[in-house]
């Protein structure tokens, strides 16, 4: 077995990338990241994205970014698990590395949602779900957070203007994020007079869909983070047979093997990454990942605990960047592990991050060293 | 978005207009959506199994911002009703949603879902209305 080791990151502003081209944007942003580490040969292209044939019309978009960089005669491989696929194609990647098959790799995200209208954006987000027995129905993602966001509140007894200081939290992170598509504080008033989009969830607890291309590379060789464990689990529970709705199984279970293999607890964790598609979301990952006991996440924010979550603002405030998102936390992550520009250095040595595809389906955990 | 398939919608049929689950020949367990092989106790043997016409109302969602295919009924009432021994998602028809409490009863309806824009295909399904 290989040690994994990130060697090169990079990301690009999110948002409305008009200009660009699918393929260009993973390109350039590759390309920072293959500086970075120093230009290595890699000898494979992991690809995450979870609407290039639905926005962009193309498939095998590895080859396409290949073409671009003029890499030639590498192995490319596009992985797909809806807004998980970050997670996912890190993964597969880092088996790629640690089985010795390959010495260096390379893994990109990107998805241009803002390529289609914001109906089709719906269209496309609800092919997340069961295509025959939820979308069928007209059920999105959106309208299955909600019901969860319902029954969670109503179990532990918390009123929506708790919830609220979720979106509130992320505004404050992701104002100072350079990288971020909404970079605007937040007050719990601004929340609670958005729109309603399914209730009880508003405008404010649903990450806004933006552009947007992150790559790493990874290398059995020293780098700037080691992967110390990572574990991607389903949860094969369809929704309408859940037992239980607050609680994120597939991001509990791979946050279990993920700690086993790096030998840490929640304690270690100095900085994580969790996948708030919807505000709910970002509650129950973070729980999931032991960061407050189940059903106190809210209490904790309530009575002002610092917590550590979603420093670059999550998919509330970076954006909902879809298949790229994994690959956004991974980088940025490093980036809070090391201290490195726009984040301060985090008071710690350990940062996790979680992506999760569609509602609870599939979740992968990484856990991040210096 | 376009419903080009035929085949995917007519082989649902039975799902969408009767609720036919799946049951474990050898423990009784009841899945909907069906699955191949019970993932109980493991045995491949299932047999159709007709749920309930009527049930509790568990929880709902009246959800704003709809897909395409559903911009003229927006905004749609998204619950989840427990049918015997399995809970379905799906519409909620003919309720005014302040009205609506968890733990009422419910009934399905059979209706049309959705009039694809590009062949003109009207698809039908079930949905929940609560119960007079
Ligand atoms: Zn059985």
């Amino acid at each position: 077995m290989q040690d994994v080791w990130i060697n090169g990151t990079a990301m690009a502003q999110t948002g409305r990338h008009y200009g660009l081209n699918a393929d260009e944007m993973a390109a350039r942003v590759l390309e920072e990241a293959l500086k970075d580490a120093g230009y290595p040969e890699i000898e494979a292209l992991f690809v995450a994205s979870a609407t290039a044939e639905q926005a962009d019309k193309q498939q095998m978009l590895g080859a396409y970014i290949a073409s671009r960089l003029g890499l030639d005669k590498i192995a490319t491989y596009r992985v797909e698990n809806a807004d998980g696929s970050g997670g996912a194609a890190l993964m597969a990647a880092a088996m790629a590395v640690r089985s010795g098959l390959y010495n260096c790799v390379g893994v990109v995200g990107v998805d241009k949602p803002n390529d289609v209208l914001s109906n089709q954006q719906q269209d496309i987000y609800s092919t997340a779900t069961d295509a025959v027995y939820e979308r069928y129905f007209g059920v999105t993602p959106a309208a299955q957070a909600a019901i969860m966001a319902k029954i969670y509140l109503a179990k532990y007894e918390y009123k929506y203007e708790d919830l609220a200081l979720w979106p509130v939290l992320m505004h404050k992170n992701g104002a100072s994020n350079p990288y971020a598509y909404m970079r605007k504080q937040a007050k719990v008033e601004d929340v609670l007079e958005s729109e309603l989009v399914s209730d009880p969830l508003r405008l404010y607890d649903v990450g806004p869909m933006a552009d947007g291309a992150a790559a790493v590379v990874l290398c059995n060789k020293k780098g700037a983070a080691k992967l110390l464990g990572m574990w991607t689990s389903t949860s094969a529970i369809p929704f309408n047979n859940r037992p239980d709705y607050d609680v994120l199984y597939s991001a509990r279970e791979a946050a279990e093997r993920a700690y086993r293999m790096a030998g840490i607890t929640p304690r270690d964790v100095a900085t994580a990454e969790v996948h708030d598609s919807y505000s709910i979301f970002g509650v129950l990952a973070a729980e999931a990942l032991g960061l407050a006991p189940r059903g106190g996440l809210l209490a904790a924010l309530k009575s002002g605990a610092d917590l550590k979550v979603n420093l670059s603002g999550g998919l509330k405030s970076r954006g909902n960047v879809m298949g790229a998102t994994g690959v956004y936390q991974a980088v940025e992550v490093v980036w809070q592990l090391m201290g490195k520009s726009p984040f301060k250095r985090v008071d710690g040595s350990i940062g996790v991050v979680h992506s999760m595809g569609g509602v609870d389906k599939v979740s992968t955990v990484m856990v991040l060293g210096l | 978005m376009e419903h080009e398939s035929v085949p995917l919608y007519w082989r649902n049929i039975p799902a969408y207009y009767r609720l036919v689950a799946k049951r474990c020949k050898k423990c009784g367990e009841v899945y909907y959506p069906p699955v191949v092989k019970c993932t109980k106790c493991g045995s491949a043997e299932l047999e159709d199994y007709q749920l309930p016409h009527e049930g509790e109302l568990v929880e709902f969602t009246v959800l704003r911002s709809v897909p395409t295919d559903f911009l003229k009924q927006k905004p749609l009432v998204i619950g989840l009703v427990k049918l015997g021994p399995v809970k379905v998602l799906g519409q909620i028809v003919d309720a005014m949603p302040e009205k609506l409490k968890p733990g009422q009863r419910m009934e399905v309806v059979f209706r049309r879902v959705v009039v694809d824009g590009k062949y003109g295909l009207v698809m039908y399904g079930y949905k929940f209305r609560p119960r007079p």
